[in-house]
């Protein structure tokens, strides 16, 4: 029989407390786009939703030194309308634009859909380019994760029991220019295909410095070493680009399933890489 | 063992406080249903299609995946907000004018997210329109008069 109870913490503490007493048996409910869903598909039987939606701690966009802090709790639409993310880190704003639809952008948050550890998360690849960092509290302390050190499955992530995940730290990056191209079915609806986010620093057609990731072609959104590898250095012309975009062969294992082969996720994701690093080449200039 | 707990709610549905007893996992979809608001539909329950669409301190959200113990306290707007038989609302007279739907099942839905659209931007351009209703699905009129509604709207025409 289905049996959930709801508690929602006064402070911060009292948060850390609770999640350290129920454990596992303790669901972070913020805008619940996901964990209701699991409720109803009954893949979760019973516990207790811990509303964190209203802690301050796990709330704001602020610059703090190079680094930029994200609130777990805040919506992706608190993220599309942020002046600070606008001004310091567009690319990242930018990147959400696509996320799901606007009636889901206004509940969905960044802590949950990184928690969810979806291989489509579609905070993940821009999140993985720009060396994020998960920031995990718990009652015994804080730590950061690197965000490409977040996941460990499909749904899975590398939180203890007691800990949640209090914000997403990311370094402002000096210099560079990012984008965050993705293949979905349909406009609007959450998932897509395959996705694909690129940093790239970069003199004129010379690449000095890139960073790559993907979601939907492994397990978990990954970042792609050997293709890094093959870009930086590389003076890229049409002519070179594919042979090293077709690198990323060694980085991903593509699925098949009901929305799309695993020939179809390798042809698109070379293309999405070949199409973002000439956009972001374009757009240096 | 197994006996399930229930918590005190209060909130305010279209400008009128309504106070129950839910539990833990039930969402705000059911509870309006439950409490007689029988205007926002239940589509796919899953977030996938708008119909259940209301505003949630002027955010159009879904609310089959609202926790409504997370709604406590909250100002709640469905479809019955906008209009009523001798005074519709102009994006009510709008969608009869253009034939905007057919079945009417998503209409509460897209109405709603309309609302809020026009509420943050009086005149949208019409890819604001379909960026703005792109949760709402709409499986009978393919969406060009739905978006001609919403624009004669921002054009003050009705
Ligand atoms: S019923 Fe809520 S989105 Fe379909
Ligand atoms: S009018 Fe039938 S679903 Fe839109």
């Amino acid at each position: 029989m289905d049996n959930f109870k709801y508690f929602k913490p006064q402070n911060f503490k009292e948060l850390l407390n609770v999640k350290y007493d129920l454990s596992s048996a303790g669901f972070p409910l913020a805008g619940g786009s996901n964990l209701l869903i699991y409720i109803k598909e009954k893949s979760i039987r019973s516990g207790t939703l811990i509303d964190i939606t209203s802690l301050k701690e796990l709330r704001g966009i602020k610059k703090t030194g190079d680094t930029i802090e994200i609130g777990a709790a805040e919506t992706i639409s608190g993220i599309l309308e942020s002046k600070v993310l606008e001004n310091e880190l567009p690319f990242f704003s930018v990147s959400m634009r696509d996320f799901a639809n606007p009636l889901i952008r206004n509940k969905a948050t960044i802590g949950g859909n990184m928690a969810d550890a979806s291989p489509v998360a579609d905070t993940a690849p821009p999140l993985l380019v720009l060396d994020a960092k998960v920031v995990a509290a718990s009652k015994s302390g804080i730590r950061e994760i690197p965000a490409n050190e977040f996941f460990s499955g499909p749904g899975k992530n590398n939180l203890s029991k007691d800990e949640i995940i209090q914000k997403i730290n990311i370094p402002v990056p000096e210099r560079g220019s990012g984008i965050f191209l993705k293949l979905g079915q349909r406009k609007g609806t959450s998932i897509s295909v395959t996705s694909v986010a690129v940093w790239i620093v970069n003199d004129s057609n010379k690449i000095t410095g890139i960073r790559i990731s993907l979601g939907g072609v492994a397990p978990v959104p990954i970042r792609a070493v050997n293709a890094e590898k093959a870009f930086s250095g590389k003076i890229i012309d049409e002519n070179n680009i594919t042979a090293l975009a077709e690198t990323l062969k060694e980085d991903i294992k593509p699925i098949s399933d009901l929305r799309g082969s695993a020939e179809y996720r390798t042809a698109v994701s070379i293309n999405l890489l070949k199409r973002a690093i000439l956009t972001c080449l374009k757009t240096e200039e | 063992m197994g006996e399930k707990e229930y918590y005190n709610i209060k909130l305010t549905v279209n400008g009128k406080v309504v106070t129950g007893s839910v539990r833990a996992e039930i969402s705000l979809l059911d509870f309006l249903r439950d409490n007689n608001y029988i205007e926002v539909k239940k589509g796919c329950d899953k977030g996938d299609c708008g119909a259940c669409t209301v505003l949630i301190d002027g955010k159009a959200t879904v609310s089959c995946l609202t926790s409504a113990l997370q709604a406590q306290g909250k100002n709640i707007y469905t479809l019955k907000s906008l209009g009523s038989w001798d005074k519709l609302h102009p994006l009510q007279k709008a969608f009869v004018k253009y034939e905007a739907l057919q079945c009417g099942f998503c209409t509460p839905g897209m109405l709603m997210t309309a609302k809020a659209l026009l509420d943050t931007n009086p005149h949208p351009a019409r890819e604001s329109i379909k960026e703005a209703i792109s949760g709402n699905l709409c499986r009978c009129t393919g969406y060009r008069k739905i978006v001609d509604a919403i624009e004669a709207v921002g054009r003050g025409e009705l």
